[in-house]
């Protein structure tokens, strides 16, 4: 059985404040899973333990409790990682290197032979649009070139797993779609991507299913078709759709609104929804769209962030 | 191998990058060009009848002086020099390297790695000691071949001379690695390891110390320190001593060889594993 790209039980970690006081839970027994070809977000509020998961994925931090695994073997070893790809938030690439030259380093340090990396450079530079940068210093750079170089780095090992902590930042509108359409191809090839971003519309377009962390839990996780999905709400328009309508759909136990000229109801079931069509066409009114409403993914997860107090890690005694 | 190379690539990039490299080897290469220009010998028979020193004569009288023992002489107090320099240089262009390595957004990217820890910090550690030989090598050996091209001397304990200074450098650099990792401040690095440097030279009249302590718990923890602490000025003595083919320090007391080297690679040793287990043990 293949095992999953990365895998976390019961993940905890409370960060000691000091040596006499207690510490902040940053991460509360999370559990993760992504299969390999899978793209799956990581979003959360600030403080919410995202950092703190994809740091103990790769062995920058220690978990307090649970376990946590890549390709099967345990986060901690170093061996965990030879697959894998990083893109860090804010990172710094030595300025005084070139973009050939921090990609040939990087790529050593990831076990690639000299001879491999001379020519598989040259292809990564062009497919993040840095080829006639190759030979630039790094800190010439503008924030968006180094984001993409960043990704060039993360992909330079041609690794199993990418974990990318807001790989668009910075980044203008052509090359967020650039990073966006490189994502979506490594995903097809097989590559497990996880993407841990404040934007939610780019992970709205990016990811198939996401967790969204809050005070160091998993709020919700899942598909984000089902996370949106608003039960029987639709928008209904169409010509006819008068205040006598309206009250008919009401006095049949529907919640209708009016918005710029077309309905917004909601139905109990299917059911309900189709006698409120066949009164409405029995009434003459000429439907021409009906479609059902989904919330943004920042409506779902606004909700979940307001729902349940402040945010941020837990004090702990 | 693949992953100390990147490391030591980087790092004398990065020394480039910031001119040490490039200001230490300059700072050499003036020194050795006006000894080059500013010293002429008037070598007759293997001894020296005249020499000029920035084009003027030096009084020398009527006797000719051993222009071997001359040169001996002039290499023994240059070893002392550098020794003093090139360990100061050496931990001025290196202590960085923890510190700047820890640094936030810059740590995550080599961590990210398939690389162990401890392997990463030795690899950085051989990449800053390759530094530091780089220089001491450079200065030694140019000036080596200077002192044989201007004498016809050559004397091979001069450049042998270079490997107590590597040493002391070593030693010196894993208190500097060890502070890094504690600290992550290149300051505190640089300023700890040369109060280590001159409190242990302090230490090597720790007797007389000893001797003028009142309290026996004192004299105790001088002389504990003592022998805890890299024996600086004894190593400065050996590298002079060792040079001079025994002529230099003639009536200083005789250096120990187990005690001072052991005790100074132990601490060196334990600077190094400390340090390791405390960088492996870190959470970024």
């Amino acid at each position: 059985m293949t095992p999953l790209a990365i895998e976390a039980r019961g993940l905890a970690k409370t960060y000691r404040k000091g040596l006499r006081g207690g510490g902040v839970r940053a991460l509360d027994g999370i559990d993760l899973a992504v299969a390999p070809g899978e793209v799956f977000g990581l979003l959360g509020p600030n403080g919410a333990g995202k950092t703190t998961a994809v740091k103990i994925l790769l062995g920058l931090t220690r978990p307090t409790a649970g376990e946590a695994r890549l390709q099967g073997i345990a986060a901690a070893r170093p061996e965990s990682r030879r697959r894998v790809g990083y893109l860090p938030e804010g990172h710094r690439f030595p300025g005084y290197l070139t973009a050939r030259q921090t990609l040939s380093i990087f790529g050593r340090m990831s076990g690639v032979a000299p001879a491999l990396l001379s020519s598989r450079i040259p292809l990564l530079l062009e497919r993040v649009r840095l080829s006639t940068w190759s030979d630039v210093k790094v800190k010439r750079f503008s924030k968006g070139m180094t984001q993409r170089l960043g990704l060039a780095a993360a992909l330079v090992h041609e690794p199993d797993v990418l974990l990318l902590d807001e790989p668009t930042d910075g980044v203008d509108p052509v090359g967020r779609r650039e990073i966006r359409d490189l994502l979506h191809e490594e995903a097809r090839n097989g590559r497990a991507i996880l993407l841990n971003s404040h934007l939610l519309s780019e992970i709205e377009l990016t990811c198939d299913r996401v967790a969204v962390l809050r005070n160091g839990t998993v709020a919700a996780e899942g598909r984000i078709a089902d996370l949106t999905a608003s039960g029987f709400r639709y928008k209904l328009a169409g010509t006819g759709l008068d205040d006598g309508l309206v009250e008919l759909f009401r006095s049949s136990g529907a919640d209708v609104e009016r918005v710029n000229g077309h309905l917004r109801l909601t139905a109990r079931d299917a059911g309900h929804l189709n006698a409120l069509v066949d009164a409405a066409r029995g009434r003459g009114v000429l439907l021409t769209e009906l479609s059902p409403l989904r919330s943004s993914l920042e409506d779902v997860f606004v909700d979940l962030v307001r729902s349940d107090g402040p945010v941020g890690g837990k004090e702990t005694p | 191998m693949r992953v100390l190379w990147a490391n030591v690539e980087e790092v004398f990039r990065e020394a480039a990058a910031r001119w040490t490299l490039v200001a230490y080897a300059s700072l050499s290469t003036l020194f050795i060009l006006i000894f080059a220009v500013a010293v002429n010998l008037d070598v007759v028979d293997g001894a020296l009848a005249g020499a000029k020193l920035f084009g003027k004569e030096v009084q020398m009288g009527s006797r000719s002086v051993d222009l071997d023992r001359l040169v001996l002489g002039f290499e023994a107090g240059f070893s002392g020099f550098l020794f003093v320099v090139a360990t100061f240089l050496a931990v001025f262009a290196t202590a960085h390297l923890v510190p700047r390595l820890q640094e936030k957004g810059t740590i995550d990217l080599y961590l990210s790695r398939p690389v162990g820890r401890v392997r990463l910090l030795l690899s950085r550690y051989a990449g800053g000691l390759l530094l530091a030989a780089a220089n001491v090598l450079y200065l030694v050996g140019s000036m080596g071949l200077l002192i044989w091209w201007k004498t016809g001397v050559v004397h091979p304990r001069f450049f042998l001379g270079a490997a107590i200074i590597l040493f002391t450098i070593a030693v010196l650099l894993a208190f500097a690695f060890l502070v890094g990792v504690v600290t992550s401040s290149t300051a505190v690095s640089i300023m700890g390891t040369y109060a280590v440097f001159f409190l242990a030279a302090i230490l090597a009249a720790h007797t007389s110390i000893e001797a003028a302590l009142s309290a026996e718990w004192a004299a105790q923890l001088v002389r504990s320190l003592y022998w805890v602490f890299p024996k600086t000025a004894q190593l400065a003595q050996a590298t002079v001593f060792f040079v001079s083919a025994g002529e230099g320090f003639r009536h200083a007391p005789k250096i120990d060889f187990l005690p001072v080297y052991g005790s100074t690679a132990l601490f060196g040793l334990a600077s190094l594993g400390l340090a390791a287990r405390l960088f492996s043990r870190k959470d970024f």
